[in-house]
């Protein structure tokens, strides 16, 4: 017991270990045991891990034919993509908003609309992705409510150089180069990657593109130079650069309106760490963050009127953490940090005036290993915030290995998302769309105000007076989980999970200008709940092939309908057109989330280096539009069909370095167009790589 | 303006008084029967101009309850009328509407359990252009707006409660502004969301003894 403490403790010290996982999240008994790292804030042996995660490693990236985060991020149990600014992912129900990004553990920046684009990050670099649901990780801060997704990417010397081309359908070209070496003290690894894609238009005579022309460039520099042999010190700088032809029409009253559209979006982000071990049982580290988004668009009309859009947001983290090892029993995590951060853009009032936040913050987190059957988790994280009210996020999460076969897991955690600078700065008025306008909260009641001197103001809302500081929205959350493991092939999980969310800051009206345009701002008014069940299974029938099985339950509603609906308050119309009162099983919760989700995928892989695999992901139906005249998602409204669609993927890698692989996506080419914008027609690609492999020294 | 045909059915009576309720206690008042009236048009599109702009004659239909008929618009001074539409705005013959005693609110129910306007009910009138009697703008009075979509939703569960022009009592429930009374989806046709709008179908019952009872 004493060697498997030792073991758990130390592992952040121990050289990784040469770990290999077979399938998307679930590892088999001998097959190894993975690290992982973004659940406890250190890194932890996988079967040690408290809360409900999961990992998806490069082996699996690759053999899926995977490019962009998005692509691989679709086929994980309980994940859904979305559209509309970008593809965004939800968790447990909860919109893009909820699920910090992390990439090496520090967040991207540069939401649209609360949206962060997945397709800004390439995976050709990539070592693994670790995805921890629910707000049980809450020692990440805001953002970190439903979830959070850390990609890592690693200087590895093992491949000193590697090309990649692939070809698809559209266009889609994708050319990777990745480089690295390493010394006693000195390790590097470059990766540069092109992409771009003519787009395509799955809406029948259109000539705006769902999936638009874009060019996009990934540049990724990552030096690790070890000081000493209790120290080392390491710099990673990452930059994307997207150019995106975006020319669309729009049709205003039956009028189309053609115009030619340029984009341009710029991530940058350098990141500085550096470790020090003071001891076996005590280590420390600094880690300094700079990034930057900048996104810039200029859409241009036949009749000449221009239209122009920037955002650039900025990011500044220094944070020390350290890790104490009190005793073979005790393991103390603290840190304390600081974050600067500011956003301009054209859609405030002025876009040279920077707004800014500055955040103090403090974690901690104590995990507690009485036995080798229990392992028991504590933890809190307090955010002080300049612009807006402070949070508290506390955490706690238990292990219980019942046996060799069984084991329960059970978290809690509070967690919160700050609002963000758009509801707060927003001054946007539509000029397009019937002069509508939103104003950010922080100074809706100022502008309005002078709006109002000047008599432009009709008629101010009950809501307008309520207007004051937004409050962080917090949620907290529970999970349970039971994970099962018969014999060496089988692996079975079985996850309950209920979020509870106060404080939702929504959209609401708070008047009206003379005209009858209206006036919107933002309050914390919302409450919501999203619930569900995760099943999980794998079986390896031999060597050589495995099959994985995963499905979700979900069930999610807005508290406050609810509560209407109950006391009678909320109609609908039935199949004669007649008002009739909405009963509450009619209620089906939040827009855009289905109830029912699943997939099954095999996979097939030979020791000579063929792999082939075959996957199959299911959705079932979900609202997307209020077509029967009340405020709620019902049976009677307007649904998006539920879909299935079918993947693979083959190749085969040679002695002398060079792979080959092909592939088919959705095969049965269904499409949707106005409901699922990202997802193409049947697509082909083939790649062609070469890779270096460096012989190991076996020590 | 060119008056488009119109369908005009008869629909179902109401009975519930009729039945034999025996612990209630009756009331004496005969009930009014409920019509369906279907695709009113209301100021449509008639064309498009050269920019694409689409073009309408920017005239009312007006509506007369008590005889369940279109008024011409050249009646339009007199107090022959009761209701009247124009896309999404609705008029009452009162106020500054017109010459007679018309009046009306919004109420929030069924259209079947308003048996009888309370008594302390306030009758707005119309006040152009700053206040009409049905109120309008998305969300605000009998329809929603969904921007996005372009697509105009009337609000389940309201009843428009009308003083007639001569000053009788009425209660109407609009269900579609779209022509053949449909629901259009978000995926219908910018062709489809502009020429099928503006046809008002709704149902409404005409209490002709001046009680406010129906």
């Amino acid at each position: 017991m004493k060697k498997l403490l030792l073991f758990i403790f130390f592992t952040p010290f121990l050289l990784e270990a040469q770990v290999l996982i077979v399938n998307d999240t679930m590892q088999v008994k001998g097959q190894g045991d993975s690290v992982f790292v973004t659940a406890n804030r250190a890194e932890r042996k996988l079967s040690n891990v408290t809360v409900p995660v999961s990992i998806v490693n490069a082996k699996q990236i690759q053999q899926t034919g995977s490019l962009r985060l998005t692509d691989i991020l679709r086929e994980q149990p309980g994940l859904n993509l979305t559209s509309g600014f970008g593809a965004g992912v939800q968790m447990q129900g909860l919109n893009p908003d909820y699920t910090i990004i992390l990439i090496n553990g520090e967040p991207l920046v540069g939401r649209t609309a609360g949206v962060l684009d997945l397709n800004r990050v390439a995976l050709g670099n990539i070592k693994k992705i670790e995805i921890v649901k629910g707000p049980s990780s809450s020692l990440y801060g805001s953002e970190a409510m439903a979830g959070v997704i850390n990609i890592i990417t690693e200087a590895t010397s093992v491949i000193p150089l590697a090309a990649s081309l692939r070809y698809g359908s559209y266009q889609t070209v994708d050319a990777g180069i990745q480089n690295a070496f390493s010394t006693q003290s000195l390790s590097y690894q470059g990766f540069y990657n092109y992409y771009s894609t003519s787009g395509y238009s799955i809406r029948p005579n259109s000539n705006s593109r769902v999936t638009t022309p874009i060019g996009r460039f990934t540049f990724n520099q990552q030096l690790k130079y070890n000081i000493s042999e209790r120290s080392n010190i390491s710099l990673a700088i990452r930059i994307t650069d997207e150019k995106i032809t975006n020319d669309i029409s729009v049709s205003n009253g039956g009028a189309t309106i053609n115009s030619i559209g340029k984009e341009n979006n710029k991530d940058q982000n350098v990141n500085l760490v550096f470790n020090h071990r003071f001891s076996n049982y005590l280590k420390t580290s600094v880690k300094s963050y700079f990034t930057e988004y900048n996104a810039k668009q200029d859409l241009v009309t036949i009749s000449g009127a221009p239209y122009y859009d920037l955002l650039n947001h900025s990011f500044k983290r220094i944070e020390n953490q350290t890790d104490w090892n009190i005793n073979k029993q005790l393991n103390l995590i603290f840190g304390i940090g600081s974050v600067w951060e500011g956003v301009k853009s054209s859609r405030y009032d002025s876009e040279k005036v920077r707004k800014s936040n500055t955040i103090q913050y403090g974690f901690t987190q104590i995990e507690w290993a009485p036995s080798n059957k229990f392992i028991l988790i504590g933890g809190m994280r307090f955010d002080k915030n300049e612009a807006f009210a402070s949070a508290f996020s506390p955490k706690f999460a238990g292990l219980y290995k019942i046996n060799a076969k069984h084991k329960l897991k059970l978290s809690i955690g509070g967690g919160f998302k700050a609002p963000d600078f758009r509801q707060m700065y927003l001054d946007f008025t539509n000029a397009a769309a019937g002069g509508y306008s939103v104003f950010g909260s922080a100074q809706a009641q100022q502008v309005i105000g002078k709006l109002s001197t000047l008599g432009q103001i009709g008629t101010l809302y009950d809501s307008y007076y309520q207007l004051k500081t937004l409050k962080p929205e917090n949620s907290t959350g529970i999970n349970f989980s039971w994970e099962f493991e018969p014999n060496t092939k089988t692996y079975i999980s079985a996850q309950l999970f209920r979020n509870d969310i106060h404080n939702l800051i929504q959209v609401q009206q708070v008047g009206a200008y003379f005209s009858g345009a209206q006036i919107f701002s933002y309050l914390n008014i919302g409450r919501a709940f999203t619930q569900g069940i995760e099943l999980e299974g794998m079986y390896k029938f031999n060597t050589n092939l495995n099959v994985s099985a995963a499905y979700q339950y979900l069930a999610t509603g807005d508290k406050d309908q609810i509560a209407q609906i109950k006391s009678g308050k909320v109609y609908t119309r039935g199949a004669n057109g007649y008002s009739q009162l909405l009963s509450l099983s009619e209620y089906v919760g939040l827009p855009n989330n289905n109830k029912n989700k699943a997939q099954l995928k095999f996979s097939y892989n030979k020791d000579n280096g063929f792999f082939a695999n075959f996957r199959m992901l299911y959705r079932s139906n979900w609202a997307v539009n209020n077509t029967n005249g009340n405020e709620v998602f019902d049976k009677g409204d307007e649904f998006a069909s539920g879909y299935i669609s079918l993947h693979t993927s083959f190749g085969k890698g040679f002695k002398n370095g060079f792979s080959l692989q092909a592939g088919c996506d959705n095969i049965t080419n269904y499409i949707d167009p106005q409901n699922l914008p990202n997802l193409p027609g049947r697509t082909f690609f083939a790649t062609l790589k070469f890779q270096i492999i460096k012989k190991q020294n076996k020590s | 303006m060119k008056k488009n045909a119109q369908s005009i059915t008869l629909l179902v009576l109401l009975i519930t008084s009729i039945i034999a309720c025996s612990k209630s206690t009756t009331t004496n008042v005969l009930p009014v029967s409920a019509v369906t009236v279907k695709d009113i048009p209301a100021d449509t599109v008639v064309g498009l101009s050269a920019q694409g702009i689409p073009i309408t004659n920017g005239k009312y239909t007006f509506y007369s309850l008590e005889k369940n008929a279109i008024v011409p618009n050249t009646d339009s001074a007199t107090t022959k009328w009761d209701i009247a539409f124009l896309a999404t705005r609705i008029i009452i013959n009162g106020g500054t509407s017109g010459k007679g005693l018309g009046g009306a609110f919004v109420q929030t129910g069924l259209f079947d359990n308003l048996k009888t306007i309370p008594a302390d009910s306030v009758f707005k009138t119309d006040n152009a252009p700053t206040s009409y009697a049905i109120t309008s703008g998305s969300g605000k009075g009998w329809y929603t707006y969904d921007g996005l979509n372009n697509l105009i939703t009337p609000l389940a569960g309201r009843v428009l409660v009308i003083r007639t022009a001569s000053g009788k009592y009425a209660k109407m429930e609009i269900t579609s502004y779209y022509k053949g009374g449909v629901t259009l989806p978000a995926s219908a046709s910018d062709a489809d969301k502009l020429n099928k709008q503006r046809y008002y179908t709704f149902r409404f019952a005409y209490q002709p003894n001046g009680t406010k009872t129906f």
